[in-house]
């Protein structure tokens, strides 16, 4: 620890207002509202379709396929899918499609496919697309990206309350541990990085079969998975995350029949809005587009 | 001088006494892999299913991702995972992660405290669908994808098994020794090496100011009862000068304002205190009152003394 830097402590979270839980992370303050422009509001597409999974777990593609044009469609206001893949992506980009591997609950393969097959489609040479997680770092794609497309499945995290879309970033730094304090609480940080900033140009979270409660080491269980058969799209990563958010809590008050807060609290969603300027975290400043399937939609 | 070369041959003492206990406890149990071999296929309706998998420091993040760095904290060394299915369809899974010292298995142990204790290993804890306990160098964890009366009872006849194969118990941490025993909240204390891991329990600062490292035990215990609540974390050091260096740089970035005994009343009108013997620091994270925050490190400072 160089002697010269002050370290911010937990005194510095008391100064700014009362902790409600001493003795926990859960409760603490944030600290410091707004260190950079805040997005005004978010555009956020959540579309469901109950057939996409085959007994409640199996994914048909082509239908997956069409509920992610469906969703680009609406998100950018275009009359079809082509249109809307146009207007982010450009032939001579050179695209990483940040995935996450984690076996239990992994970035479907099929979702990955279509993403591909729809960069291809817009003339992005398949040599300049690459799909990846743990490997990101030693990636030429990767490392000479000029844009990227942000994909991963909602769960219930043990260090962040929830595995989602900002936290789907942590592999761009070398040591990831860093980032776990106050339930991970500066990940939006990761995205200021140099080889981050500015690149992320579409988000998806995948809400396929999202796991609503972490139980053991493994912090899986499938019990806690549920077939919401639905995709999250969203250029505001916060926005789409919050959404996703929403959807896990209902889910887990519904389960378990009383309130049952996310633990521990993923407030790194409100502070990459609040600190870091990332996204929209509140409702109010989202912009939510349903389609499809509205049975038990929670939200 | 003659005090020095007291300390000295004290010193080689405690570090004989801990390559001992340390070694004694590597050759004295069962290896994971024999422990694996000697597991039951069946228990109750549960029936071994699939190939059992080892995972390394390394590989264990394809097993568990972010919840692998808990372990490796500890010095994990080893995980045992075995599947067990119901031919109605449940599961058990039995994970045994091998740590670097039966210390580190109660550590690992005291991550997460939530759950109804049991009779099982060296402590046990159970909640919905999770069993977990730690016996000698070993953390046992056992989880429910579906459960069922049958089901815990089959998971906890596993546990049973896989305790009496692990056989000797280990030691629990020196360090928890120091504890002042009035008020203390025994089954509540955290054992643990790394700053990380104290943000977890509970969040001090996004720097290292007390330079905790894996050469460092931690353990973190709260106080309640009529002399009021408390949160006490002592840390040991390897050696004198580290620990000063922690006590320097504790003051300078949490307590500036402490008075010269090391006392500073907190923005939330609780006392908090540092202090210094030897290797051992003795920090009162928050008190209901000076007097009980006096009160407990006297006490503390009282155990290193007599235990020097």
């Amino acid at each position: 620890m160089a002697e010269a830097k002050r370290a911010l402590t937990r005194r510095d979270f008391l100064r700014t207002g009362t902790c409600a839980a001493v003795g926990s992370v859960i409760g603490l303050p944030l600290l410091k509202p707004a260190a950079s422009k805040a997005v005004e509001q978010s555009r956020v597409v959540l579309v469901r379709n109950k057939d996409v999974l085959r007994n409640g777990a199996n994914i048909r593609a082509e239908i997956l396929e069409n509920m992610l044009d469906q969703a680009m469609c609406s998100l950018l206001n275009v009359p079809d899918a082509a249109s809307g893949w146009r207007r982010l992506f450009k032939p001579d980009d050179v695209v990483g499609v940040k995935s996450n591997v984690w076996y239990h609950l992994p970035t479907p393969g099929e979702l990955e496919a279509a993403i591909q097959k729809r960069l291809v489609d817009v003339g992005v040479k398949g040599e300049n697309i690459s799909v990846d997680d743990r490997g990101i770092l030693r990636n030429p794609v990767f490392q000479n990206a000029t844009t990227l497309i942000n994909t991963r499945p909602m769960r219930t995290h043990h260090w962040s309350g929830l595995g989602t879309l900002l936290k789907n970033y942590i592999m761009f730094t070398p040591r990831p541990s860093k980032y776990h304090g106050n339930a991970c609480e500066r990940l939006g940080a990761i995205w200021q990085l140099p080889h981050v900033v500015g690149r992320t140009r579409l988000n998806i979270l995948v809400m396929l079969t999202p796991h609503f409660h972490g139980v053991g080491p493994h912090s899986f269980s499938e019990r806690y998975v549920w077939p919401y058969a639905g995709l999250i799209v969203s250029t505001d990563p916060v926005a789409a995350d919050t959404t996703g958010a929403r959807i896990i809590q209902a889910k887990r008050n519904l389960f378990f029949g009383k309130e049952s807060p996310i633990s521990p609290p993923p407030h790194h969603i409100a502070v990459a809005d609040s600190r870091y300027g990332l996204g929209c975290s509140t409702p109010d400043r989202i912009q939510l587009v349903k389609l499809g399937w509205q049975e038990e939609v929670l939200i | 001088m003659k005090g020095v070369f007291l300390d000295q041959i004290t010193t080689v003492f405690f570090a004989i006494c801990v390559a001992g206990l340390v070694l004694f406890s590597t050759l004295s149990a069962a290896t994971l892999e024999s422990l694996g071999d000697a597991l039951p296929k069946k228990v109750m309706g549960w029936t071994k299913a699939g190939d059992d998998q080892i995972y390394d420091d390394q590989t264990i993040f394809e097993y568990i991702d972010g919840a692998a760095e808990v372990y490796r904290a500890y010095g994990m060394k080893k995980c045992f995972s075995r599947r067990y299915t119901h031919s109605e369809g449940s599961a058990i899974i039995l994970d045994i992660f091998e740590m670097a010292s039966p210390q580190d298995a109660f550590g690992v142990f005291t991550h997460d405290l939530d759950g109804d204790p049991l009779d099982l290993g060296q402590d046990a804890l159970y909640r919905a669908g999770w069993y977990r306990f730690w016996k000698d160098r070993f953390f046992v964890s056992m989880t429910i994808d579906q459960e069922s009366e049958t089901a815990d009872q089959a998971a906890r006849e596993l546990g049973k098994a896989v305790a009496s194969l692990i056989g000797m118990d280990g030691p629990r941490p020196v360090i928890l020794s120091y504890f002042p025993s009035e008020g203390l909240q025994s089954a509540r204390i955290r054992f643990f090496h790394d700053s990380n891991l104290l943000n977890t329990h509970y969040y001090l600062s996004d720097e290292n100011i007390l330079h905790l490292n894996s050469r460092t035990d931690a353990a973190l215990a709260s106080y309640g009862g009529s002399r009021g609540s408390a949160e006490v974390l002592l840390v040991r050091y390897p050696d004198r000068e580290k620990a000063s260096r922690a006590h320097k740089d504790f003051l300078a970035h949490y307590l500036p304002d402490a008075d010269a005994k090391g006392f500073a009343l907190l923005e939330n009108k609780r006392w908090s205190a540092v202090s210094l013997n030897g290797e051992l620091l003795a920090v009162v994270l928050e008190a209901d009152s000076r007097l009980l925050a006096e009160g407990l490190m006297k006490e503390i400072m009282e155990k290193a003394c007599e235990s020097r």
